[in-house]
């Protein structure tokens, strides 16, 4: 059986087996739909809060106008008291609660100042800041609305009044995900992670279906078996990667910064490590319904201590430094680098050499690991 | 029955894998996942600064930026290196002020301070915006306030303009806006979904019988079933109690209902997830493909839950697949026990959504009896042997 034979062999074991085409095939088409559905409306907004108005002047319902102008807040009511707005919060029907005191307009026509309470449930993080981010805005309107009036009853001139008020523009942008949207956010390291365990899966459960049954792969030396098996994965996730990268980030309008070429050049070690790192672990599996399990288990931590989701500066130490053999781990970095934020070759560059060095590693786990099956098992 | 479960218990034994499920593998990924986020606070955030006035101003503003626990300034000479720092993620925002900032402040021309905060990281991003736009705007206060009594202004005006309206922000229910009291718990409860989901399928596959195509499911099925619930639901409850354990008791987390609430509605998770892994073994009848189904359901809990992202802003069909998880129903209980301090009857208000998963049992029960009157009429003369069990991974 010459190479190529054993090419053609092994895409046609990895064909024939429906649990392998359930998860790669139809798992990477699954899952392309079903993780980023959550969050297809991207940003939230018109998060429901309670209004406690205990001044009721007109300048307090001015600052009630303007907060549900925001689009980030709805009023949904006027209460009377703070219980009640508790009362409104506990039952799910409002997120948040603005508290405007007695005597609001009247100290600060004074120049006494007043304090605006803001509240939002902080159980959930991004409800929450939404409905920081609208009460404070409208606070700070608010503000500018009564300096204003002050200053000119103190008889300013209006323009010096534009200028005070005014005196440093703190200009505060978003750079990298304009839209502030979440898919953006959260699809491009989650995608590398899927193609990543799957193809991980994938190769174990070939693998295991394998050792201890009699066929081509015992007919051919440990290192055609690897290099061939390694070539199969490769050929079909970077089918898969042109889909997930190309089509997918199109459609879920992640932002896209490094060249095509580049984007491939960096594709290649990661696809080619994964793989060997899929033969390697699939040396450990003689049950077929385990590396589904197992690999599912770490999916999990994997995502999180790749440092995306929760900066990898708050992360301990050891469990970084523990990470940095898992394929995914440099790949989510560097492409969230190179792609999503423009950062040049030369700056990824260790994450590229990282990969590669673990395309080495794994080839050799791998080696070893399939000499030891296929000449102790048989 | 007694007979029975000692054959499950046994079974259990016997099997190094399930063994590990049901003992310390959940015990171990809580404890590392719940390492993974136990800084909580977001804190010292590096945030490169690049001072182009290089004033007795700017670097007050500098200092009044340090003194914020979450950012931790680092300076950069000029705006290229800073860039560079900010797309490999080494900084998480940027401040720049301008050239001849001071000069243009005092002089009434409006200088513009930048701040570029890195979104691909949506949580620090906004965090370090609004962090960086306090700090900066308490500093250029005491600025304010001087270039006004310059400009001849009274000092009864200057007071005015400087502070009129102080707002005061409160997060309900989590103090400090911790992230372990908001991240942790729903990681977790995915977590525990998903290893209760292995261990059901593992213990119903261990005793499917070996077929030609697909596995046979065995005439007292039920009984088997019934068996594997008594013996894995104490093991399973014992984890999440463990949870809740470590998060409310060890931790110290607040709470303000009873824990008892949170484990009576695990106990209604648990059940509901165990009628979806039946409907899903009796569908499948093969090993690695009801494992591969599971996983393909419950893997993405977590985005699910709508502790993330608020369930209000997902789109309809997301609306729909959450509530196919229990994990889902079981959060939204959690929260109002957590954060509200719901009583009883609130909570089984709460909870009667799980009664849907009750539907599940009828079309098992319906879809078994078919599948055991075909095997019957598929006379087969071979002796049946146990399928499941196969080698143990080494």
């Amino acid at each position: 059986m010459n190479w190529l034979q054993l090419f053609v062999a092994d895409f046609k074991a990895l064909l024939s087996d429906k649990d392998i085409v359930l998860t790669v095939f139809g798992g990477l088409l699954f899952y392309s739909v079903l993780y980023p559905l959550p969050y297809l409306h991207q940003v939230p907004t018109e998060q429901k809060i309670v209004v406690v108005d205990h001044d009721n002047s007109s300048l307090s319902r001015q600052l009630v106008r303007h907060a549900d102008a925001s689009s980030k807040i709805k009023i949904v009511s006027q209460v009377a008291s703070i219980n009640e707005a508790q009362q409104w919060i506990s039952n799910g029907d409002a997120f948040g609660l603005l508290v405007i005191p007695e005597g609001f307009r009247r100290n600060l026509l004074l120049g006494k100042g007043a304090t605006l309470s803001y509240g939002g449930d902080a159980s959930y993080f991004l409800i929450y800041s939404a409905v920081a981010e609208g009460l404070v805005a409208a606070g700070m309107d608010a503000s500018k609305q009564v300096q204003m009036i002050g200053l000119l009853a103190r008889g300013e001139n209006p323009q010096q009044i534009q200028k005070d008020l005014n005196s440093v523009n703190l200009n505060s942008v978003p750079a990298f995900n304009p839209s502030l949207g979440y898919t953006p956010y959260v699809v491009p390291g989650l995608f590398l992670l899927i193609l990543h365990q799957t193809l991980l899966i994938g190769a174990s459960i070939l693998g295991a279906g394998q050792w201890r049954k009699q066929g081509y792969w015992q007919q051919v030396s440990p290192l055609a078996l690897i290099t061939a098996r390694i070539a199969v994965f490769s050929l079909i996730y970077s089918f898969f990667s042109c889909f997930y990268l190309g089509y997918c980030y199109y459609f879920y309008n992640v932002s896209v910064q490094a060249t095509l070429g580049q984007v491939l050049l960096f594709m290649v070690p990661f696809i080619l490590s994964t793989a060997a790192c899929g033969v390697a672990l699939s040396c450990l599996f003689v049950r077929r319904d385990l590396p589904t399990q197992v690999l599912l288990l770490v999916s999990m931590p994997i995502l999180f201590v790749s440092g995306f989701v929760w900066p990898v500066a708050l992360i301990p130490e050891p469990l970084v430094q523990a990470a940095q053999v898992i394929p995914a781990v440099p790949a989510i970095m560097g492409m969230l680098q190179l792609n999503q934020m423009g950062a040049s070759w030369e700056a990824v560059l260790p994450l590229w050499l990282q990969m590669w060095g673990l395309f080495l590693l794994f080839s050799l786990l791998a080696y070893i690991g399939v000499k030891r099956r296929l000449f102790s098992d048989t | 029955m007694g007979a029975l479960l000692q054959k499950e218990f046994k079974t259990l034994w016997n099997s190094p894998w399930q063994l590990a499920l049901v003992t310390y593998i959940p015990i171990i990924s809580m404890l590392c996942l719940w390492w993974l986020f136990s800084a909580g606070l977001p804190r010292q955030l590096p945030v490169a600064v690049v001072d182009l006035d290089n004033s007795q101003l700017t670097r007050t503003l500098t200092r009044n930026l340090s003194a914020n626990s979450v950012i931790s300034p680092k300076t950069y000479p000029n705006l290229a290196l800073a860039q560079e720092a900010m797309s490999t993620a080494e900084v998480y925002a940027l401040v720049v002020y301008p050239h001849q900032f001071k000069h243009g402040l005092l002089t009434g021309s409006s200088p513009t301070i930048d701040i570029r905060y890195n979104s691909q990281f949506l949580l620090v991003g906004k965090l370090l915006s609004s962090q960086l736009q306090l700090s900066l705007g308490s500093g250029l206060m005491e600025v304010a306030g001087l270039k006004q009594l310059l400009g001849g202004a009274n000092k009864a005006s200057v007071a005015v303009n400087l502070s009129p309206v102080t707002s005061q922000t409160t997060a309900l229910f989590n103090r400090n806006n911790n992230y372990v009291g908001f991240l942790v718990p729903p990681v977790l409860i995915a977590l525990l979904q998903l290893l209760s989901m292995m261990v059901f399928v593992n213990a119903l596959n261990a005793s499917l019988l070996k077929g030609e195509v697909k596995c046979l499911l065995p005439d007292n099925f039920w009984q088997l079933v019934a068996t594997k619930v008594m013996l894995y639901t104490p093991i399973m409850l014992l984890h999440g109690g463990f949870i809740l354990a470590w998060l409310y008791g060890y931790l110290g987390l607040p709470i303000a209902g009873s824990l008892g609430l949170l484990v009576l509605t695990q106990v209604m998770m648990l059940a509901a997830l165990w009628l979806l892994v039946i409907l899903v073994v009796v569908i499948m009848r093969e090993p690695a493909g009801s494992v591969s189904m599971g996983s393909a359901m419950f893997a993405p809990a977590f985005a699910f839950m709508g502790i993330t992202f608020p369930v209000n802003d997902m789109p309809q069909l997301a609306q729909w697949w959450r509530l196919l998880m229990p994990s889902s129903h079981y959060m939204d209980t959690h929260v109002i026990v957590v954060s509200y301090g719901a009583e009883a009857g609130q909570v089984l208000l709460q909870s009667s959504s799980f009664l849907y998963f009750l539907v599940l049992l009828p079309i098992s029960w319906l879809l078994v009896k078919i599948i055991l009157q075909k095997q019957a009429s598929v006379k087969s003369s071979k002796p049946l042997t146990v399928a499941s069990q196969q080698q143990e991974a080494r």
